[in-house]
């Protein structure tokens, strides 16, 4: 059985691993020159001393600037990371969907399940042997990524925590490549063609995976909240420590929203047009307060976890009902 | 008697429609059956719930002895040549000998291996690149390397020329020759059984119409010719299988159980493949006439 299962999946393997080689060559480089960049400037340093607030004004200034180049050379590649978000399912469509659908498109299933070895058997090793090729895929795949982007995520702009960052790097991969692998496989014992067992994979995974990021993710656990006065402050921090800001609000000191997704500062001292207090046009008051809801970002080991195990949890729920589908097909 | 494959009331539903309904049938161990209906008669059906692809719905499947279904020890001792004879087309037949010796705890690679070679096929090529006719003859070889007691083949020649179909069924006769396996066989294509088969079924309709040895048959069903019939009895006649009629002729096919001593019938035998006929017959026409909402 494991000889037959690496017979008919060698190739696909072999360009998989081309796949990941391929990945590799993009990865590699630009981290290797994001990283010598990221020390030739110094920009360890300068965030430890931002984050401690401890610099002089001068070299909180250079820092800045530093930072904001670094972000500006280097910020394109997280485009490209998103582009990789689309892998754990193209794993999943091409791992999964075609290992039951395949076999009974092509009626191959009435010759290998009438051998001498139960379908149980034979689901087991396929899904063993598959699953675990793709879940060593993940994981070179999820750390690598989270290799990668660090330097960037560490730069102060952006935070590991925000949607779409999150999502490819850790080990939440890992969990969307099973699940994308069981949905795939489960597909396959319901529709009996590899291209709508394809078809419903993708579709299936796309609502949960959306789903699960816009509805659940934020509210995994209570968000806190934080609030600064408008004058005084010298501009938002959330990035430094990797937070993940859901909702921004300015609001009066009596509570009422002045204005949401925005955030206003004015530095000490700061005044509007004609003298008048900083922000009067805009309608706010003396007092007035910006209102963050965040989760803060030592949570984030925290919450790839429990989105990993949800979608592991999913996986193996898919594959036992796939193996119980299996048993019915003929 | 023994039987090696035995069904009491069987049956398959799928969904509101049932594909094989109130089947008993027993097949001798040692027979070359035919089993013999029109498509869509539930033929597919009956051999995948006794190659225990398929549980049952009502009734029993017994192949020597035993449920089929999820028992790999009676699997072993099945050969079986699925319709459309499927094998994994980028394997080369070398391979697909190589995977049954890996899927199989009882496995004849060398018979497998000689068979192929008596029939020139190319060993290191993938079988998906090979003739309808020689990937045939793969799936049979690999059948027949399990050494099976029962060999069940689901229309192995519908898609084959004529030529291919003789040359298959002549390396499935001559190997069951070696090896004593009871065959079941599928086929819509009635002129080849004749030769081959000593057992027929007949399935029409999703229900067992006729099964017995060819011989039988062919010694118990006769065609009378005579004056108009108006559907009384006649001596020696057991049933009428089949009866059409002008205003003053009547010709029928029966089932005899004695001879016909009436002088006011001719009798005349029949080919094997008339008598398969008109049971096929029999059964064709009862559902459709309710489904498309018209009188019989």
């Amino acid at each position: 059985m494991i000889w037959l299962t690496w017979r008919q999946h060698r190739k696909q393997a072999l360009y998989t691993l081309a796949g990941l080689l391929a990945l590799a060559a993009l990865i590699v480089p630009t981290g290797l020159a994001m990283r010598g960049t990221y020390a030739d400037k110094g920009l360890r340093a300068c965030l430890d001393g931002l984050r401690d607030g401890n610099l002089s004004p001068e070299a909180s200034n250079t820092c800045m600037r530093a930072l904001d180049a670094f972000n500006e050379q280097y910020g394109g590649l997280t485009f490209a990371g998103i582009l990789l978000l689309v892998l754990p399912l193209l794993v999943g469509l091409f791992w999964g969907a075609p290992l039951v659908a395949r076999e009974t498109e092509q009626g191959t299933h009435r010759l290998v399940w009438t051998q001498g070895i139960s379908r149980r058997h034979w689901a087991l090793v396929k899904i063993a042997a598959v699953g675990g090729f793709t879940l060593a895929v993940a994981v070179v795949y999820g750390l690598g990524t989270s290799w990668w982007m660090a330097p960037l995520m560490n730069a102060g702009h952006l935070s590991r925590f925000e949607s779409g960052l999150f999502d490819m790097q850790g080990i939440v991969p890992i969990g969307y490549t099973l699940f994308a692998v069981a949905l795939g496989v489960f597909a396959g014992t319901v529709w009996h063609k590899v291209l709508p067992a394809m078809g419903v994979a993708l579709a299936g995974f796309a609502v949960l995976r959306i789903a699960l990021t816009v509805l659940a993710r934020p509210r995994l656990m209570p968000p806190k909240v934080r609030t600064h006065l408008v004058q005084g402050n010298v501009g938002e921090r959330g990035n430094l420590v990797g937070d993940w800001v859901l909702a921004k609000q300015v609001r009066n000191p009596d509570g009422s929203v002045v204005a949401t997704n925005a955030e206003v500062s004015c530095p000490p001292g700061a005044a509007g047009p004609g003298g008048s207090p900083c922000g009067r046009d805009l309608g706010l008051q003396a007092g007035a307060y910006n209102w963050q809801q965040y989760q803060p970002g030592d949570r984030f080991w925290l919450f790839q976890t429990i989105e990993t195990g949800i979608f592991i949890a999913l996986a193996l729920l898919l594959l036992y009902l796939a193996i119980r589908r299996i048993r019915r097909i003929a | 008697m023994e039987y090696v494959l035995e069904t009491d009331q069987l049956g398959k539903r799928y969904g509101s429609r049932w594909a094989v309904r109130d089947c008993t049938l027993r097949l001798p161990a040692g027979r070359v059956a035919a089993l013999v209906g029109p498509n869509g008669a539930g033929k597919s059906t009956l051999l995948h719930m006794a190659v225990g692809l398929l549980r049952p719905d009502a009734g029993a499947m017994r192949v020597l002895g035993r449920n089929p279904y999820g028992d790999t020890d009676v699997l072993s001792e099945i050969g079986f040549v699925a319709q459309d004879t499927p094998l994994y087309r980028d394997f080369t037949a070398a391979e697909l000998v190589t995977m049954g010796g890996k899927l199989n705890r009882r496995w004849d690679a060398a018979l497998a291996r000689t068979r192929l070679a008596q029939l020139g096929l190319p060993p290191d090529r993938p079988v998906g690149k090979l003739s309808g006719g020689q990937r045939a003859q793969v799936a049979l070889a690999l059948a027949l390397a399990k050494r099976p007691s029962l060999l069940l083949l689901d229309e192995p020649v519908a898609s084959l020329d004529p030529l291919a179909r003789r040359e298959f069924l002549q390396a499935l006769m001559g190997s069951v020759a070696e090896t004593g396996a009871t065959v079941l066989l599928s086929s819509h294509i009635l002129a080849d059984l004749e030769r081959t088969c000593d057992y027929v079924v007949v399935l029409s309709a999703s229900q067992v119409r006729l099964a017995g040895p060819t011989d039988e048959l062919a010694t118990s069903h006769r065609q009378l010719i005579g004056p108009r019939h108006d559907g009384g009895p006649i001596g020696g006649v057991a049933a009428v299988v089949r009866a059409s009629h002008t205003d003053r002729q009547s010709t029928l096919l029966v089932r005899t159980d004695g001879p016909i001593t009436d002088p006011m019938w001719t009798v005349r035998d029949v080919s094997l493949e008339d008598t398969i006929l008109a049971y096929l017959a029999d059964g064709d026409t009862r559902a459709s006439h309710t489904e498309w909402g018209v009188p019989a």
